[in-house]
């Protein structure tokens, strides 16, 4: 059990800075996912923490103690990857124990470990296989397996459920969160998949450009994202976005667009973010706001209802039993206490934290 | 339907050359094999004998187990020597970089430079007084000062391995390399995380997964070696005594020096049996299902 703290990291090749003089205090038994697109230096973060890249510039520490002079064998940390990094000539018994092995134990002590590992993951029958003759979520079972087998301080796990498929995705993801609470051992997960770091994580850091964007509860993140690239990554479907202007609390956009913000301080160029399920369609002239029906698409669970207000397309989420032709009036109402309101140049929130 | 003959007629002028250049010439060798016909008594192939060549060669000539036994210890040394040192050059120069690719893009120069020339350039630079190479092992030694090396049995074969290594390695590793490029990278840092060491990494992870490659390196250099003939003429002439005399330098003395045609086709047949043999093997191994390994 350890902490794990990054201090003033940069990592650059060459001219290419993939993270840029970012600081990171992951406490003692916390779940932290960095979440971000491809290429934001999220990868590139946890493959710090392992080891397997050196940081230009800054410190690492796990469990108080600089690591970045250690080999990745040195710091007794565990890596699940994203295409399960096995061993393919060994059975899976030989790849859950190869850890052990390295540390010396032998025989019946490091098979029974083996089993308890595997038990775990109920992998048990099939301990003699290889591999290849594993399905995508057993493969990845297997490196749950190895991971777990010798107690590290860290868990570091690369996208580990992007190989899998939709299905097999939502029930691995409860076993790693089922797996980390009841060892309770400091996780790093990285992913571009906010349902899994909205799921999984204790708090999460959003990840864009090299920098840490906001790193805050999956709570905080979702009901008060710190800027325009959080509000808009972060939700499915995504946030509505208005470009206008904020003047005395009131927002106003072009077509006739306005929305009562309650945020004194600020006048000039803004956007104004609500998000679907937020908004709601009701009967030309029951809202704050004409508008008339885009389309409306049957998602299952809910109704996705595109108007068009002023200049503006906004989406909302109505319940699915919800219908309207296309090219019908209505009105909308928006929730006044959940809105967001982003300065236009800075991209920053304007509201208090 | 002239769609279709079309193509036979395309291929025909390939076929035919085949068929002219290596079909033909080789039933005429194994024809001529079951034959006795030496050119010193005609100039037209004698009466058939049976199998009466192999038999002799099997087990009643002393040339032909001595050349066996030579071509033997080559390919074993050389092949393991070539392999080795591929392995070992592909594994340093794995890492990305600018001096990593020059030495890539320099290493495929050996192996453009004609065996028999490797053959004479050696000769040079082991000639007993001006060889730069027994100079440099005199500097380096002082009781080597002015030895001959092509005049000692054992050290001419050495010496017959040494330039065949310094053609084939460069090329065998890039061969390697390529292998090792296409591994994936996850295994070697799941074993580094794992605890390993660098050394625990090569022998756990790298090399069980590499090994598909060094069989085909291996095979590869094995039918190459079984066919050691340039050299030979150019570096050592077989000798001193017998003993750099391969296989493929025995068959071409029987039949241009002793002009035993009959006896050198079944000399040669028996190598193109060997050679077949593995090229069977190696054609398996290479064309095997990817995963299947």
């Amino acid at each position: 059990m350890a902490e794990v703290s990054l201090r003033n990291v940069t990592k650059a090749w060459g001219s290419f800075t993939a993270v840029r003089d970012q600081s990171l205090e992951i406490r003692d038994g916390e779940f932290m996912v960095l979440l971000g697109p491809s290429g934001c230096g999220k990868t590139t973060t946890m493959r710090m923490i392992a080891g397997l890249e050196e940081p230009t510039a800054g410190d690492i520490l796990i469990g108080g103690q600089r690591v970045n002079d250690l080999p990745p064998r040195d710091r007794d940390i565990a890596m699940v990857f994203q295409s399960y990094g096995l061993y393919p000539h060994m059975t899976v018994e030989d790849n859950i124990g190869y850890p052990l092995k390295l540390r010396g134990i032998k025989g019946a002590e490091r098979a029974a470990q083996v089993r308890a590992a595997a038990a775990k993951v109920e992998l048990e029958a099939l301990l003699h296989r290889r591999p290849k003759e594993l399905s995508g979520g057993q493969r990845q079972r297997v490196a749950l397996a190895r991971a777990i087998v010798r107690r590290p301080t860290v868990f570091l796990m690369d996208e580990p459920l992007s190989n899998l498929d939709a299905k097999l995705r939502v029930s691995t993801r409860a076993e790693i969160k089922h797996l980390q609470h009841e060892l309770g051992v400091t996780t790093v997960y990285v992913t571009h998949d906010q349902i899994e770091a909205m799921t999984l994580a204790h708090r999460v850091a959003v990840m864009q450009g090299g920098e840490i964007r906001q790193l805050d509860t999956p709570e905080v993140i979702y009901d008060r994202p710190a800027d325009l690239f959080v509000a808009g990554f972060i939700g499915s479907p995504p946030m509505n976005l208005v470009q206008g202007q904020h003047a005395d609390g009131r927002f106003t956009a072009a077509g006739g667009f306005h929305a009562v913000t309650g945020v004194a301080r600020h006048s000039g160029p803004a956007v104004l973010g609500v998000r679907p399920e937020d908004v709601t369609v009701a009967p030309a002239g029951q809202g704050d706001l004409d508008a008339s029906i885009y389309a409306v698409e049957l998602t299952g669970d809910a109704v996705l209802v595109t108007v068009q207000a002023g200049d503006s397309r906004i989406i909302a989420k109505a319940d699915r039993a919800w219908r309207a032709e296309i090219g019908s009036s209505v009105a909308l109402r928006l929730d006044a206490s959940r809105l967001h309101l982003f300065d236009a140049a800075s991209t920053k929130r304007l509201q208090p934290e | 339907m002239q769609d279709r003959r079309l193509k036979y007629v395309l291929i025909l002028p390939a076929a035919l050359l085949v068929l002219g250049t290596t079909i033909w010439p080789l039933a005429v060798s194994l024809v001529t094999s079951f034959r006795d016909w030496r050119l010193t008594r005609s100039l037209t192939p004698g009466p058939f004998i049976g199998s009466e060549h192999y038999v002799t060669a099997l087990t009643d000539d002393p040339d032909f187990l001595n050349a066996l036994q030579v071509t033997a210890s080559f390919v074993a040394i050389d092949v393991t020597l070539t392999v080795v040192c591929a392995l070992g050059l592909a594994l340093l120069l794995r890492r990305a970089g600018v001096l990593h690719s020059l030495t890539r893009a320099v290493l495929i120069l050996p192996f453009a430079v004609s065996p028999a020339l490797v053959g004479i350039s050696f000769r040079f630079m082991f000639n007993a007084e001006m060889g730069v190479f027994t100079w440099l092992a005199g500097t380096l030694v002082p009781w080597l000062k002015g030895y001959v090396w092509l005049g000692d049995p054992v050290a001419s074969l050495l010496v017959l391995v040494f330039s065949d290594a310094w053609r084939w390695v460069p090329y065998m590793t890039l061969v390697v390399l390529g292998g090792l490029s296409a591994l994936p990278r996850e295994p070697e840092e799941a074993a580094r995380i794992d605890g390993a060491s660098e050394w625990q990494v090569l022998r756990d992870v790298t090399l069980p997964a590499l090994l598909p490659v060094l069989a085909v390196v291996a095979i590869l250099k094995t039918v190459f070696a079984l066919k050691m003939f340039d050299q030979v003429v150019t570096l050592t002439g077989g000798g001193p005594g017998q003993s750099t005399t391969t296989l493929a330098y025995l068959v071409y003395s029987i039949a241009f020096r002793w002009y035993d045609m009959g006896y050198a086709s079944a000399v040669a047949w028996i190598l193109t049996a060997m050679l077949v043999f593995l090229a069977v093997w190696y054609m398996k191994l290479i064309l095997r299902k990817p995963g299947g390994a």
